[in-house]
């Protein structure tokens, strides 16, 4: 591929979504979250490893495509086409309008995440997609949706300025913001811990890793089938996909920070087994899938950390890995949607069958009811203290009327140095003009 | 006098003139005044391009009149002039569009076109002054030219936010004076230059110079709504919103804050004032103030009392980012100046479209309005995000120069300030597109105009959708040749190598 065409389909990947996110552009195609497919198709369909620096865009971005990110961005396409299809046929009125244009930028977002070979880009795409998928999560949806959606937002939000102050640091260690570049120079950079501790947080609160994973299972629960199908291949396979290229694993030795993501790994997958297997929510399954294969992740990046060497020589399942967790979701989700749409008794079948155990059978139960105790009561129970808390604190305005005192202190403070100001004006004016004179 | 001589002077002359004629233009004229209105701003755009032009070739365009024995009246194109003009005339030419709109039918047109045209020939010249002086004078016409714009609709409020707007700034323009004429007598000349031109006195007066910078500052801050000085802003807010829109984004905080920009760069050099050790006060109060103004953005219902908040804290920004001495840090701070202005104005613009439109004041009547008026929206979504820093749009490239140069200079607190600011920041703006965007809509609005199948009217609706997609071209296409943030850089570079 020349490189005027490289820089076109390249461009088009993303900008093609994103201009159709406007109404006015898309208003007379009929398919247009298809159409905003067409440039990846055509991108897939090019066998060659194409690249391109945009030194106008942004900061000076890059965008390219190799072998391994060919596999994420196909899942991509696939998933992103089913979801289309999913999608309820638009009907003109203004919500629709908004889930749409939620739903184009999601996409933009999510293939220019992909595409990104650099870290800035990578942010910012991944940024847009975060706030897209916010909006398709709670855009026509209720209350409770609206609920669910606000708690990802605290969590995308926080996971932002993680990443940003971490791409600070990145920026202060290297001028090059390439993914390589930037492993070095911090492999390399006296004090790497700032910046790998603000990368993991932050990814893991965009990915749902346990103990950040309370996003997940409200999104799992109140998304409809087209977002619920995207949720492994979009955020979760974004944010997997952040950890692998923004943590210098490989590149550096670790082993304590290494030993607690493993064991953080680990607590996750023990954790979504027994509290998957308590909660018996049929539409949660995913979720709990989902911390199961995060964890394992977690595992491996921690063992990366403490063994490069181990990291190096399996470095280049990461990709395939996240597209089996995309299209593994995906299929998952797809199916119990199904089976709760033709057959409601199912779920019910199942808890028959739990309840039939035999008594020296249940002990597990015991565990599990524990388990979830603590990972379901306990915690809800904090945020639900806080929250009434937070609301006592609103409610009593004690902020506000602090705040209002020290501005009415403030203003009539400022008044008397006005007319300090004039007096002074006088005096130096004179002790000025009588220098300048003598 | 030759071109080169009267070209900073015509830019002033373009809207001064037309103002003055306006003023005596009988109200039912309304093509006339149009016309004046637009070819004015639209004739200081064309002269703004010509000096740009000439500045980028080498050009030096200084006008010279003589004002007091010793003193002259100098108007001077330099980058950092050439800067805050480009963006107060581009500004001023989409303020009229939206002004023109925004006015029709109201009462005291000519006066308030008078006045707006003069408001905007001050901080041009503001904007150009070459020495302190001419700095002083042009201030203090802004201070004179905007009052009666905050005071336009002649209500109690009004004439309430005037009194306390005309109290701030006259005590501001009066530390100034004092810190102009002490200077003046230690140094016996007042013309900016690069790197300053008080560094040679720090030997025998270096309490004075400090003393001198303290009043200089303190008569700046005013403008530029620094704690404790920011009372007036939130109170100005009854303004008409084109009048809010050029207080917050084209003339009086931009001029507060470009004056501490011109103090410490052109007057003390920053070198000199971060040797002086006046920088870290300065840091820590455009600091104290970022953190303070969101934290009073978070309580407010008013829309407007919101955003008015919003600005004292991002307008310290700008200060923040020229007190760490850095040159990344400065880079940030400046191209600041540009970006806080066109995020701003698309924010106000948005705010009377409400009010205009549908009788919108409060947050808390803005649920579903993303339906009803979704250009509208749009443009402040995009002005929001911009504001909180979200890539790509103008207010991340600030930001990420604010942190970069923060750890350049040392001073890694600052990324704390603009992690919470940043989170304050989403805190009183993501309420807002939520409510818009994501709840139902009342049955009602508190007091709708029809305008057809259009939302709003086109001379409302354009200007916050042209500076929307500005904010958005500022972000993406910031590494792009004469962007801002590469005139700003190459500022930096002059401003800082020996």
């Amino acid at each position: 591929m020349n490189d005027a065409l490289s820089v076109f389909v390249l461009l088009s990947v993303p900008g093609l979504p994103l201009l159709l996110a406007f109404p006015a552009l898309r208003s007379r195609l009929s398919r247009p979250c298809h159409i905003a497919l067409l440039p990846a198709v055509v991108l897939l369909a090019v066998p060659d490893v194409v690249s391109i620096d945009v030194p106008w865009l942004l900061l000076g971005t890059g965008l390219s495509i190799d072998a391994a990110s060919r596999w994420l961005l196909a899942m991509s396409v696939v998933l992103w086409a089913a979801a289309a299809t999913l999608l309820q046929t638009p009907t003109g009125q203004p919500a629709d309008n908004c889930l749409m244009a939620c739903f184009l930028l999601t996409l933009a977002g999510n293939l220019g995440a992909i595409l990104a070979s650099e870290l800035v880009g990578f942010f910012a795409f991944s940024t847009l997609m975060g706030y897209g998928f916010y909006g398709l999560l709670v855009a026509g949806g209720d209350e409770s949706a609206r609920q669910d959606g606000r708690v990802y937002l605290c969590f995308l939000i926080l996971a932002d300025l993680a990443l940003f102050e971490a791409l600070l640091i990145a920026a202060a260690a290297t001028d090059d913001l390439g993914f390589e570049a930037v492993r070095h120079a911090v492999a390399r950079s006296p004090s790497p811990g700032l910046y790998l501790s603000m990368v993991l947080v932050g990814y893991a609160l965009k990915t749902g890793v346990w103990p950040l994973h309370f996003w997940l299972l409200l999104a799992f629960r109140s998304a409809r089938p087209a977002v619920a199908l995207l949720l492994g291949g979009v955020p979760i396979a974004i944010g997997l996909l952040g950890m692998a290229r923004w943590v210098p694993v490989g590149e550096i030795s670790f082993p304590d920070v290494g030993l607690i993501v493993q064991g953080l790994g680990l607590a996750a997958m023990l954790y979504a087994i027994v509290a998957g297997l308590k909660r018996a929510q049929l539409k949660l399954l995913p979720a709990y899938a989902a911390i199961i294969a995060t964890g394992l992740f977690a595992i491996a990046l921690g063992t990366g950390l403490a063994d490069p060497v181990a990291w190096n020589r399996y470095d280049n399942l990461t990709q395939l890995f996240i597209v089996s967790l995309g299209f593994g979701l995906a299929g998952l989700t797809t199916a119990i949607r199904w089976l709760e749409a033709r057959d409601h008794r199912s779920a019910a079948l199942a808890r028959q069958v739990y309840n039939s155990t035999p008594w020296f059978e249940r002990w597990p139960g015991a565990v599990v009811h524990w388990a979830a105790r603590i990972g379901f009561d306990t915690l809800p129970r904090l945020r639900t203290l806080w929250l009434a808390e937070m609301g006592r604190l609103r409610r009593a305005r004690v902020w506000k009327r602090t705040l209002d005192g020290s501005e009415r202190f403030l203003q009539r403070w400022t008044i008397a140095i006005s007319l300090f100001a004039l007096f002074g004006m006088v005096v130096a004016a004179f002790v000025g003009a009588s220098s300048w004179i003598g | 006098m030759n071109w080169n001589a009267w070209l900073p002077l015509l830019i002033v002359l373009s809207s001064l003139s037309v103002g003055l004629v306006i003023f005596f233009l009988p109200e039912e004229r309304v093509a006339t005044r149009t016309t004046l209105n637009l070819a004015a701003a639209v004739l200081k755009l064309v002269l703004v391009g010509v000096m740009i032009w000439g500045v980028v070739h080498g050009h030096h365009y200084v006008t010279r009149l003589p004002l007091l024995p010793g003193l002259d009246l100098v108007l001077r194109a330099d980058a950092e002039s050439v800067l805050f003009v480009t963006l107060s005339s581009g500004l001023w030419l989409v303020t009229t569009v939206y002004a023109i709109g925004y006015l029709e039918g109201s009462p005291h047109r000519s006066r308030f076109f008078g006045f707006f045209s003069l408001c905007v020939a001050a901080t041009v010249g503001v904007a150009l002054a070459g020495n302190l002086m001419t700095f002083l004078l042009f201030y203090e016409l802004l201070t004179l030219a905007t009052y009666p714009l905050i005071v336009h609709r002649g209500t109690d409020a009004a004439h309430q936010a005037g009194r306390a707007y005309l109290t701030y700034t006259i005590a501001g323009g009066a530390l100034l004076l004092v810190g102009t004429v002490w200077l003046y007598g230690i140094a016996g000349s007042l013309d900016f230059s690069y790197r300053g031109f008080v560094a040679e006195l720090a030997d025998g007066h270096r309490a004075a110079l400090i003393a001198i910078f303290a009043l200089l500052i303190a008569g700046l801050a005013v403008k530029a709504a620094l704690v404790p000085f920011h009372g007036w802003l939130p109170q100005a807010m009854v303004a008409p919103a084109p009048v809010s829109a050029l207080l917050h984004a084209v003339a009086v905080v931009k001029a507060g804050a470009f004056g501490i920009m011109r103090v410490v760069s052109d007057v003390y050099g920053i070198e000199f004032a971060a040797g002086l050790g006046v920088t870290l006060p300065l840091a820590t109060v455009a600091a104290v103030t970022i953190i303070y103004g969101s934290m009073r953005a978070l309580f407010q219902d008013d829309l407007k009392r919101r955003l008015a908040f919003s600005t004292v804290s991002q307008v310290s920004y700008i200060v923040l980012g020229i007190a760490l001495t850095s040159p990344i840090a400065t880079i940030g701070g400046l191209v600041h100046l540009v970006h806080q202005g066109v995020m701003k104005i698309t924010l106000f613009f948005c705010a009377g479209n409400l009010a205009e439109t549908l009788g919108i004041h409060k947050v808390s009547e803005m649920n579903g309005v993303g339906r009803r008026m979704p250009w509208t929206m749009a443009a402040f979504t995009i002005g929001a995000f911009g504001m909180i820093g979200a890539p790509p749009l103008a207010g991340f490239i600030s930001k990420w120069y604010l942190g970069l140069g923060a750890l350049d200079a040392g001073q890694g607190w600052v990324l704390v300030i603009l992690a919470g600011s940043s989170l304050l920041n989403a805190g009183y703006f993501l309420p807002v597109v939520y409510a818009a965007w994501f709840k139902l809509p009342a049955d009602t609005w508190p007091a709708e105009r029809s305008f057809g199948r259009r939302e709003t009217a086109w001379a409302l609706l354009a200007p916050p959708v042209v500076t929307a997609l500005l904010t958005l071209a500022l972000g993406l296409l910031a590494s792009a040749p004469f962007s801002p943030l590469q005139w700003v850089r190459s500022i930096t570079i002059r401003e800082y190598t020996p």
